[in-house]
């Protein structure tokens, strides 16, 4: 069992892959640079399944609350996003207040995005067996269970053990890239920055 | 049920075909529905609808389901007054339009709809008016505004959040406005979670069915697990119609009042989701029901010569 696999750990589990262009080593050469000169940096994204203030939001400041970091681990994957790269010109945090960007972040053909902190490469095994949904409609439904077809990302939480159930193999996917949430975890994004 | 789920049934028995025409039916009979006239009127009211805000818990209900739903609904409260508290799927406008343009012959007697999204609000209004519809109209409110009682109605119907994080108290909030829109006399019409693996479905129903009991109001009918929606993060989840109907002699509760307690309150719309939102505003643009202007741009062909 590894540091993130443990029973009450909170997790954010996303497939990655080359992004509105992008193929994945860039993007982590460019948000490691991003981190590295601000501090922090945006992971963008999209979808519902990781909704900012409905579900990423809430979910992260139930673990913030019990000293617990949230980890991003990312599994690569083929993909083929094919989002035009626009950068985003503002954030904000509840949909309401807004604010520019910082000069030294580029989110590039996302509608949210993660606030991360200690980007780095590392390989493991994720029991999705062993994780929950603990928040939004889905709360409650098995990793392992949620993510499949459409949904490759989402909010979890490491139970006691593994399910075991009679149907099936058990799920286990091998995580990559491994970052920290920071508060305030998920943002919106909106705006195209000028040239 | 009337024909219409009976048309479907047998389309996939092989043994029936769309009417031409509408088959002729005796006065007072539910006549069969023409499928085809039916997707296309609910066509007609999607194209109509605002997009959804998830962060208010608005999430749409599929097509199919939608005209499914709105044949029951047209069913059950046929020459009824009917409330709907919240209508973001628009299930009253395709109840209101099915009827108007006699693909069903039967339906409420009138529909008002109270949102507090602007958008829909508008979308009906402005529907109606361009259909020429008289059976329908639809009012600016927040939930947890006090409700006007007069005119009272028959039935209400609600679609509310479906408080997974508050277990069903945002259902209950919704319920009791219906209950008091029809002066705790008539019967309601409750789509909720329904789901057999995950836990909070059941705590919620079981919630609601617990606060209508104490309003006096008993579980008269459910079908189950019916209606799919557009909701990336929980595909499989279903909803249910969970009807109630008000006991013999029930009494009228003295006024409507504001909801200002916290612990109602709470997580309202998902966990750490109290509402802060009195009204969704509508921005004013003039190219309403048409691709804005922002979302494309023209590149022009070249002209000989130039």
């Amino acid at each position: 069992m590894n540091k993130y696999v443990r029973p009450g750990e909170g997790l954010l589990f996303m497939k990655i892959g080359t992004h509105a262009g992008e193929d994945l080593a860039a993007i982590i050469a460019r948000k490691t640079e991003e981190i590295r000169c601000t501090g922090f940096g945006m992971w963008g994204y999209g979808g519902n399944t990781c909704h900012p203030t409905s579900m990423v939001q809430p979910f992260a400041r139930i673990f913030a609350e019990r000293s617990r970091t949230i980890h991003l681990c990312m599994q690569e994957m083929d993909s083929n996003h094919r989002a035009d790269p626009l950068a985003a010109a503002e954030f904000s945090v509840d949909g309401i207040k807004w604010q520019e960007i910082p000069e030294t972040i580029e989110v590039r053909g996302s509608r949210y995005a993660l606030m991360i902190d200690h980007l780095h490469e590392e390989r493991f095994m994720l029991p999705l067996d062993q994780t929950r949904v603990p928040v939004g409609p889905s709360m409650g439904r098995l990793g392992s269970r949620y993510i499949q077809g459409r949904v490759d990302k989402a909010c979890l939480e490491v139970i006691e053990a593994p399910e075991v159930a009679n149907q099936g193999d058990p799920r286990e996917i091998e995580i990559n890239l491994v970052a920290e949430l920071r508060d305030p975890f998920a943002v919106f994004l909106r705006g195209e920055r000028q040239a | 049920m009337t024909g219409l789920l009976g048309w479907i049934g047998g389309l996939f028995g092989g043994h029936a075909q769309a009417p031409e025409q509408p088959i002729a039916s005796a006065p007072g009979e539910r006549r069969r529905v023409d499928l085809r006239k039916a997707i296309n009127a609910v066509s007609d009211v999607v194209q109509n609808r605002p997009r959804p805000l998830r962060v208010f818990d608005q999430i749409h209900m599929k097509a199919g389901d939608m005209v499914l739903q709105a044949e029951a609904v047209a069913d059950w409260a046929d020459g009824k007054r009917l409330a709907f508290i919240g209508d973001g799927d628009a299930i009253g406008l395709c109840v209101a339009y099915l009827n108007a343009h006699d693909i069903l012959n039967f339906g409420p007697s009138h529909i008002t709809v109270f949102d507090f999204d602007e958008r829909t609000v508008e979308s009906i209004i402005r529907f109606a008016d361009r259909e020429r519809m008289t059976n329908i109209d639809a009012r600016l409110y927040n939930v947890l505004d006090a409700i006007e009682t007069e005119p009272s109605y028959d039935f209400f119907y609600t679609n509310p959040p479906w408080g997974a994080s508050n277990n069903g108290e945002s259902v209950n909030v919704f319920v009791e406005r219906g209950m008091e829109a029809v002066c705790h006399a008539g019967e309601g019409l409750v789509v909720i979670a329904d789901d057999d693996e995950l836990e909070w479905p059941k705590r919620v129903l079981a919630s609601v069915q617990g606060f209508a009991a104490r309003e006096g109001f008993y579980v008269s009918r459910m079908q189950r697990k019916l209606h799919e929606y557009h909701l990336d993060d929980a595909p499989e989840l279903k909803s249910c119609n969970l009807y109630v109907s008000a006991l013999p002699g029930n009494l009228r509760r003295p006024v409507s009042v504001a909801i200002t307690d916290p612990r109602r309150l709470e997580n309202f719309y998902g966990l750490s989701q109290e509402p802060r939102v009195r009204y969704i505003r509508a921005r004013r643009r003039l190219d309403y029901g048409v691709a804005h202007e922002d979302e494309y741009e023209l590149e022009m062909l070249e002209r000989q010569g130039e």
